[in-house]
């Protein structure tokens, strides 16, 4: 993948550095912010009374989750300001090291969370490489997809599809199927609007849905807990704890009406009856607190973020831009809509963090990161 | 593909984007907007837990305040055998076992008790500390099945005193529940009989309501709210603790000193010895107020305030073929008997009221009496007890002695009269409804109705079973009738309101078991006054020659209670009354006495029937004397003694 950088990038960036910068996407910036900011208030929201029967002080998610904000933020900058096109030869190298770093989370180096071997424990903050790859990834996927003109051909598809299938395929054995799925989004996302070829998508399509069939039905890749959060919410048997989950996440969304218990009032929040709350339900505490006003304004932030970035993907210069945008998009959007959606009892339950709601650095700072990205993108769209 | 393909497919991307948030958008309508109410519902029964605090009962006083039944608090642990598995039972057993102090096999063998529904939890262990009853709520999660609950058990600070009266408490069962639809859930107590039962409504109380609230793994976090429970009334009640216990004790050495005193059984031959293994006294004031109801055998009331155990059930409810005499029976109410001579009272008022005799009538008895008129072959000759001759006998002094023959004249007269529309074929009968037999006293606690005889009742029991009663009056049954036999029967409280009736010139009254319901501060909530329910007109006509008679059963030299009183300041104190003795094939004699005193002035009536103990004067006047001997302040601790017939006995 030598020699990806786009035509006349490196010129433009060294001739007038300040000029992309009145370009700057202001609305995508703030909602991402403002996003984020609520985020802290939730995670703190959600902890505040768990961790101080712990023995904690009550604000040390708030904290913890500020300074991965403002980490991110900084990440952010990063991304934004060296120009995209660089990142097209570096994604390689950013791709490989992140697929040694999901080796080495394989390795006893690795911590056990609920089930699965996905953290390093760094002091007392815990990296999660599956969050990185799925950013080197779509970097790749972009570089990959960007080169030459035309249909795709066979061999690119093979190539994006083996350079989303060695990472998934690590994060599977975690197990994590929730990230392991956000790939499978990313790459969709990429390689449809890089202009798969019909019989390629056709193809593509039917070896999903067998990989679909499989899993559930023959293989013994699941264990009975997974099986279980997966089909809580088509089977909607009442006995299961995964259900169990389900319920008590809808009737907290639910009762929070469209006012809202008030922030700190909510009882499904404060006495624990929805599982993890800072993280992968952390939706529930927005459902429940801030009610339909609060969630109904976080899913238009969501959608102005969502907006932006396609924004950026159609005004981008090159296909490099237009398809890192889409990729960051499809993560993004899957994110979202699994996540919501399974608070909500519509999709299945998967471990997949709410994009700058739910409390976790490694997940926090990638997104700043790919915004990062897709500002770097947008205010470039000229240059 | 055309050039512009990216932007095509970038509004397909754009397309989905949409759709995606307008799904989203439209469940979160659906949850916040539409089903909001439901959802608030269900978030706050998750959380909310209502934990009824049991009210104590009130208790039960005696009429001088003197508290019979009164409350503790315990603390129980109980197992709910259907939430326990057997995988988690030894690991329970061994953590409870360090928590309570109790041996591990201990439990294991209280869990295993048949005597609890294997659907109530069992208790294991009762009046537990404080800090283990926190302990165990607080660990909740590690001691499955078990239920911790803070109880008020009856104390009973009197024992068994009045046993039969106060009744006892346990858990509701399905009848209750019948009974008292939606008052009741699984688990309450209730007055399960006696003056518990009765006055169940006024001694509950209302529950107190605790609503907390939990979190996910159900672990108090705040109280939300509390409804203090509110203890029972107390119940008053009219019997006289003292009176009560002098009454118990005096039945029960009256039967112990005629156990096996010679029964001469005039069907039998041989001798034999009196069983007296039951009976019973009621001490009734005139107005209508039981004062004490004692009834023998009794049982232990403090036992049964756990509930009661299978061998406790086996003495209270033997089965109907078992030769056990059932404890729990209340005999004094339910206790049905033949009152023998002491029916003589209404046999007397009869021929007196209606002019069958005058009380200058009398007649020559000679100790035998054969009847006339219809009856034929040996059973129409009949005899006086031990076919004494009493001489020339009236009224009065028939009743005194106790004359047989007398009093079979009369029936006889009464039935040879019938025709006469001043007598008719139930002129006995008439005025035994009167004074209230054959019909409930109206007592608040549950009694027999007792049975009068007449010639088409006795034709109905024909009818209905000819080994009943054959078919037919005759000029026998009113003789039988006229001194209390023949499938006559009577409760011990009937016979006591009957001469209660007599004491108050005609005045009959319902009797109470309780003065008043009132509150713990003592604020009265009801007061029960006298039930005056029914007034016989008894002239002195008739009155004062039979008044006469009843004094001069305990006064006469041939007084068949005379012996039994002897050494009573009946000038002082002056008592009427009547011994009975009544047959009860197959079983022996039942021995009665009613009376009633101060003579003066009456106030209270007491009447001693025992079962299988002979003659009403030596069996069951002397149990009489000891109670008279209370009431009228005589101090006298010895014994109750079986003392020797005077003369006749009867």
């Amino acid at each position: 993948m030598g020699g990806s950088v786009p035509r006349n990038a490196a010129a433009n960036f060294n001739r007038n550095p300040g000029s992309a910068w009145r370009h700057l996407d202001l609305l995508l910036l703030g909602a991402t912010i403002a996003v984020a900011c609520l985020g802290v208030l939730m995670v703190f929201s959600a902890t505040r009374s768990t961790v101080g029967q712990a023995g904690l002080a009550s604000t040390t998610y708030l904290v913890r989750q500020g300074i991965f904000v403002a980490l991110g933020v900084g990440v952010m900058a990063v991304t934004a300001f060296i120009d995209y096109r660089h990142y097209a030869g570096l994604a390689p190298l950013f791709y490989g090291g992140c697929i040694l770093l999901l080796l080495a989370v394989m390795s006893p180096l690795g911590t056990t969370v609920n089930g699965a071997q996905s953290w390093f424990a760094v002091g007392s903050f815990q990296l999660q490489p599956a969050e990185l790859t799925k950013l080197a990834t779509i970097l790749v996927l972009a570089a990959l997809c960007s080169q030459g003109t035309g249909p795709l051909t066979g061999r690119t598809v093979v190539l994006a599809l083996a350079a989303v299938g060695l990472p998934s395929a690590l994060i599977l054995l975690q197990p994590d199927l929730g990230s392991a799925l956000v790939f499978v989004a990313a790459v969709a996302a990429v390689l449809f609007v890089a202009g798969i070829q019909p019989r390629h998508l056709a193809v593509l399509a039917l070896l999903g849905a067998f990989g679909v069939i499989y899993i559930f039905g023959y293989s013994s890749y699941l264990d009975t807990y997974q099986r279980e959060r997966l089909t809580t919410f088509v089977s909607n048997n009442a006995q299961n704890n995964a259900s169990f989950q389900v319920r008590q996440a809808e009737t907290a969304i639910g009762a929070g009406g469209v006012t809202g218990a008030g922030l700190f009032q909510g009882t499904q929040t404060k006495l624990k009856y929805v599982p993890y709350q800072q993280s992968d339900f952390i939706f529930t505490v927005v459902g429940e607190e801030l009610g339909f006003v609060g969630s109904a304004t976080l899913l238009l932030l969501y959608s102005a973020i969502a907006w932006r970035i396609w924004r950026a993907a159609a005004v981008a210069r090159d296909m490099f831009g237009t398809l890192l945008c889409v990729g960051v998009l499809g993560m993004l959007l899957f994110q979202i809509f699994e996540n919501m959606g399974m608070t909500m009892g519509i999709m299945p339950i998967t471990g997949i963090p709410l994009p700058f709601m739910s409390y976790g650095g490694s997940s926090t700072i990638m997104m700043f990161a790919a915004i990062g990205l897709v500002l770097n993108v947008h205010t470039r769209r000229f240059a | 593909m055309t050039a512009d393909s990216p932007r095509l497919r970038l509004g397909v991307i754009a397309i989905i984007a949409l759709s995606l948030f307008a799904a989203l958008f439209a469940r979160l309508w659906y949850l916040q907007v539409l089903s909001a109410p439901d959802y608030q519902l269900k978030a706050q029964a998750n959380s909310i837990r209502i934990v009824p605090e049991p009210a104590p009962r009130g208790r039960i006083l005696d009429r001088n305040g003197k508290v019979l039944v009164d409350n503790r608090a315990s603390n129980v642990v109980a197992i709910d055998r259907t939430k326990l598995t057997e995988k988690e039972r030894p690991e329970l057993m061994a953590r409870l076992s360090t928590v309570l102090g109790i041996p591990a096999e201990e439990l294991d063998k209280k869990l295993d008790s048949k005597q609890v529904s294997p659907y109530t939890p069992v208790p294991i262990a009762e009046d537990v500390g404080e800090d283990k009853m926190t302990l165990l709520l607080e660990r909740a999660d590690q001691f499955p099945a078990v239920v911790a609950r803070r109880v008020a058990v009856r104390t009973y600070p009197m024992q068994s005193l009045a046993a039969h009266i106060l009744g006892y408490v346990a858990e509701v069962n399905d009848n209750d529940r019948k009974e008292f639809p939606r008052q009741y859930e699984l688990g309450d107590m209730i007055g399960r009989t006696g003056v518990e039962r009765v006055y169940e409504k006024d001694l509950r109380g209302r529950d107190g309501e605790l609503k907390i609230e939990v979190d996910a793994e159900g672990r108090p976090v705040r109280v939300v709210s509390r409804r203090p429970p509110a203890q029972g009334h107390d119940v008053v009640l009219t019997i006289d603790a003292d009176i009560q216990r002098t009454a118990e004790e005096a039945l029960a050495q009256g039967l112990k000193s005629a156990q096996g005193q010679p029964f001469v059984d005039p069907k039998k031959k041989a001798n034999a010895r009196l069983v007296a293994d039951a009976g019973s006294v009621v001490v009734l004031d005139t107005k209508g107020s039981v004062e004490a109801l004692a009834s023998y055998p009794t049982f232990d009331l403090p036992a049964l305030a756990d509930g009661v155990s299978e061998a406790e059930a086996r003495v209270l409810f033997p089965p109907p073929d078992s030769k056990e005499t059932p404890a729990f029976v209340n005999r004094a109410l339910q206790g049905l008997y033949a009152p023998g001579s002491t029916w003589k009272l209404i046999t007397a008022d009869a021929a007196l009221r209606t002019g069958l005799i005058n009380q200058n009538f009398s007649l020559v008895d000679n100790g035998t009496y054969i009847t006339p008129g219809d009856c034929t072959g040996r059973s129409c000759v009949r005899h006086n007890a031990g076919s004494t001759a009493y001489g020339r006998v009236g009224v009065s002094r028939a009743l005194s002695v106790s004359s047989d023959v007398f009093f079979y004249t009369l029936g006889a007269n009464f039935w040879t009269n019938r025709h006469d529309p001043k007598y008719g074929e139930n002129a006995i009968q008439d005025v035994a409804g009167q004074f209230g037999f054959g019909t409930q006293t109206g007592v608040p606690l549950p009694e027999a109705t007792g049975r009068v005889l007449t010639k088409e009742l006795k034709n109905a029991l024909h009818q209905k079973d000819p080994r009943l009663a054959d078919a037919g009056w005759y000029t026998g049954n009113n003789v039988n009738l006229a001194i209390g036999q023949d499938a006559m029967l009577v409760t011990p409280i009937q016979l006591a309101n009957a001469y209660a009736t007599f004491a108050n010139h005609g005045d009959r009254y319902q009797p109470n078991i309780a003065l008043r319901i009132q509150k713990q501060d003592g604020t009265v909530v009801t007061a029960f006054g006298p039930r005056k329910f029914a007034h016989v007109d008894i002239p002195p006509n008739v009155w004062n020659p039979i008044m006469q008679g009843l004094e001069g059963a305990l006064t006469d030299p041939k007084g068949t209670a005379t012996n039994a009183f002897a050494g009573f300041p009946l000038k002082q104190w002056g008592i009427a009354g009547k011994t009975g003795t009544a047959q009860a094939t197959p079983k022996q004699d039942t021995a009665l006495f009613a009376a009633f005193g101060p003579t003066a002035d009456p106030q209270h009536v007491v009447t001693v029937v025992m079962e299988q103990s002979g003659f009403g004067a030596s069996a069951a006047a002397p149990v009489a004397r000891r109670v008279f001997e209370q009431l009228a302040g005589v101090g006298n601790t010895a014994p109750v003694q079986f003392t020797r017939a005077n003369g006749a006995g009867d």
